[in-house]
């Protein structure tokens, strides 16, 4: 493998793009198809914005956006790429869905993506590669420089809490319902190169760590750390990849201009310097999460207070209202903090389509008709 | 001797017969797939085969006939999930696979009927024959896709090309019956009638049973288990009752797979799968089938069979790689579908089983052409699913 460059390439500070990991159902029983190659060959040949890309498996798809400023042509982009992927899985009699996790398929059934890069990935994890078959999103915050990159990593994982129960969407794996609101990360847990950036303090401090790593023959490059959230910088930004991809494209807009938001806020304002504190009741926080949502209890790194989580996020959301930019920004935090109020969530709405149905492949389908457009989104 | 002892000779019964079928299918069935690397349902041909008029002669016209009601059930179970298969909303948006399907049925029809009028058979042979042959076995490519664990684009447009097919090839046998009925001097009436019967008859048949089991579905609330077996019930009781009624077993049980799907709007029923069930009835039909081959009508018969073949495959063909290029599918794949498109087997014994029920001799003519033909691509068609389907990427085996 050629040197890789790690120079930080500047970017405007919290421009904001969407990386969106989609399964591919059948449209007999619901379950994982394995058309991904198929599907991706048909969608290049008709044309199409941003990039469609393939996962780790053959039953998943990634969407990718341009960078934009704002939430209204960050959606619009999100629904165009969805129009065209959904009408290209019509052709193939496939259905997309959102969600962070099929609800019933087993992952001894999945067939790695044929690529070097995954065929390696599956030959080092072995089982893990395959189970790996969760989707989620990933929201890239540009930043002017690295130390401002490592400066907004350490702030942004006091917030993984919320960005964890905001999108949680993954209740149900294979045929289970697991009690958590996002069984997701669970399953990123499992790999050796999860977990956070290392306590540095500038951009040349972490060249120094990956550099150390890269000499012990551990990583090639960033993209084999799989961190909750970590600094990219060909793309000059900082990735937040502990969200669940939500049931719509509306929502993952949404969600993503709310890191937008918090990232305007903390690199404008600075309210706090790092603290290892944070990292000290990270995993805790983060499992409040994953279980319970916004219901989950955190406790603050820098009050030193147990937290309620929604009341946090309701709090935090007021606190940066004045950092929102770009049309529709305001609107799309304004509607997620109602959502927030009145307990409605992916996870909530995937449970309920369970007890209403009875059954997971109807959840499953359910969950491809909300994705494509099928069914009117709640308003 | 002691009067409650069996009087020699013993005489046996269709469950004696079912269980040793069974258990010589599946040992065939296991022998080529480890020997040989080739579909299990090879092996069971090979064994009917074996044990029919072409081999050692004991599974012959008696035996055959009692075995006939597993066949039936055999073909009840494959035709009613090929009819869940079809998906009528894809044809709609995916228009290129219907026209597809439309192309390559007629195609088919016309080159084998002309193929077979050329070596001077009779025309209303040449029409029954070339209906027959316009139908794949649904039968092998569904279980050969099964064995393999086949998922993927060619598994599914294969599946309801050969739905597709299999209706085509049906409702035109059943309308040659007409030709039929003239050639045989019948009345007026039985020419206009019996055909609309067959038809509109298992049609009703299948919507009845498919409404009882969206209904029964309802009431059982969402259990695999409980849908499973009710639906197994209505495919046994169709199946008896379409025998009763003189009906045909074969479209009525296709209707009833496609009409549980098409009229279950709100998406009562479970998934179906026949699994283990079904599996035992297969074994059976594939023995079955094996055993009603004639070799020696192979000798009589050889260009005939021929021809038969290559116009069919041809027809086929020709259909599949004119269109598909329109459909949504990968550069490349359209010749392995041709060649999914190749098996064809139980179902024409059976389709030449029932034309022969009328009219023995017509039926023994026709066996004659179309069972050579039927022989050899029974033989050679799950080697070429299983070709197709693996080349296609799509079997469940890693990097194969």
């Amino acid at each position: 493998m050629s040197e890789v460059s790690m120079e930080f390439k500047p970017s405007v500070i919290a421009s904001v793009g969407v990386e969106l990991e989609l399964q591919i159902l059948n449209s007999r029983d619901f379950n994982l198809a394995r058309d991904a190659a198929d599907l991706i060959g048909l969608i290049e040949k008709n044309g199409h914005p941003g990039a469609v890309k393939p996962e780790i498996t053959e039953s998943m798809v990634e969407l990718n956006t341009s960078i934009h400023t704002g939430h209204e042509t960050l959606v619009k982009e999100l629904q165009v790429l969805r129009d065209t992927v959904s009408k290209a899985a019509d052709r193939l009699n496939l259905r997309i869905a959102g969600g962070g996790s099929h609800p019933f398929h087993d992952w001894s059934d999945r067939r790695i993506y044929p690529t070097e890069r995954f065929k390696q990935l599956l030959d080092l994890y072995g089982y893990l590669a395959k189970q790996f078959t969760v989707f989620g999103q990933h929201v890239h915050l540009g930043c002017p420089n690295g130390d401002d990159a490592v400066y907004l990593a350490h702030m942004l994982a006091r917030y993984v809490p919320h960005f964890i129960a905001l999108s949680a969407s993954s209740p149900f794996q294979q045929g289970q319902d697991t009690s958590y609101q996002s069984s997701r990360l669970n399953t990123v847990s499992a790999f050796p190169l999860a977990g956070q950036i290392p306590f540095v303090h500038s951009w040349s401090e972490f060249l120094d760590y990956f550099g150390k790593m890269r000499g012990y023959g551990i990583v090639e490059s960033m993209k084999d750390f799989y961190w909750d959230i970590r600094p990219k910088p060909e793309y000059g930004t900082v990735e937040v990849r502990v969200f669940d991809t939500p049931l719509t494209v509306e929502r993952a807009a949404a969600l993503a201009v709310y890191a937008q938001t918090l990232a305007r806020y903390l690199l404008a304002e600075r309210p706090f310097a790092p603290s290892r504190e944070v990292y000290a009741l990270y995993n805790y926080n983060r499992f409040q999460a994953c279980r319970y949502g916004l219901a989950g209890r955190i406790v603050d790194a820098y009050s030193k207070q147990h937290l309620n989580l929604r009341e946090d996020f309701l709090e935090t959301v007021a606190r940066i209202s004045l950092h929102a930019v770009g049309p529709g920004t305001g609107a799309a935090l304004h509607k997620l903090a109602e959502d927030a109020g009145s307990g409605r969530s992916d996870a909530a709405w995937l449970r309920q389509a369970h007890r209403d149905r009875g059954s997971l492949n109807d959840v499953a389908r359910m969950q491809s008709d909300l994705w494509m457009g099928r069914v009117p989104v709640a308003a | 001797m002691a009067s409650f002892l069996p009087q020699l000779p013993w005489s046996t019964n269709p469950l004696l017969l079912f269980g040793l079928l069974l258990l010589a299918g599946f040992a065939g069935g296991e022998l080529v797939r480890r020997l040989f690397k080739v579909p299990s349902i090879l092996g069971y041909v090979l064994v009917g085969l074996l044990l029919g008029a072409g081999g050692l002669d004991v599974l012959n016209g008696r035996l055959i006939k009692e075995a006939w009601i597993f066949v039936d059930i055999a073909l009840g179970l494959i035709l009613f999930e090929l009819g869940r298969r079809l998906d009528l909303t894809w044809l709609k948006r995916d228009p290129w696979l219907a026209a597809t399907g439309a192309l390559e049925s007629a195609l088919s029809f016309a080159l084998v009927y002309g193929a077979l009028v050329y070596f001077d058979v009779k025309p209303v042979f040449a029409a029954v024959a070339a209906a027959i042959g316009v139908a794949t076995s649904p039968a092998v490519v569904m279980v050969v896709a099964q064995e393999l664990r086949a998922e993927g684009q060619i598994t599914e447009r294969a599946l309801n090309l050969v739905a597709i097919n299999s209706v085509v090839a049906f409702v035109t046998a059943t309308m040659l019956l007409a030709w039929i009925h003239h050639e045989y001097r019948a009345g007026w009436a039985t020419i206009m009638l019996h055909p609309l019967y067959l038809l509109a008859g298992s049609f009703v048949l299948g919507f009845v049973a498919s409404a009882v089991t969206v209904a029964a579905g309802w009431l059982l609330g969402k259990t695999e288990d409980g849908h499973f077996v009710a639906a197994l019930a209505l495919i046994v009781i169709t199946v008896g009752a379409a025998r009763m009624l003189e009906l045909s077993v074969l479209i009525a049980l296709l209707a009833f797979g496609v009409l549980s799907r098409t009229l279950d709007r709100h998406h009562v029923l479970m998934p179906f799968d026949m699994g283990r069930v079904g599996q035992m009835f297969v074994v059976v039909l594939f023995v079955v089938s094996g055993a009603s081959f004639k070799p020696h009508d192979l000798v009589a018969t050889g260009t005939l069979a021929l021809a038969f073949i290559l116009a069919r495959f041809v027809g086929k063909s020709v259909g599949v790689l004119s269109l598909t290029y329109f459909s949504g599918i990968r550069r490349g794949s359209a010749g392995l579908l041709c060649l999914a498109m190749t098996p064809m087997s139980g179902l024409a014994v059976a389709m030449v089983h029932d034309a022969s029920s009328l009219y023995p001799e017509f039926g023994v003519k026709l066996a004659a052409i179309v069972l050579s033909a039927a022989l050899i691509l029974e033989l050679l068609g799950p080697v070429a699913v299983q070709f197709a389907l693996t080349r296609a990427g799509e079997v469940a085996k890693e990097g194969q």
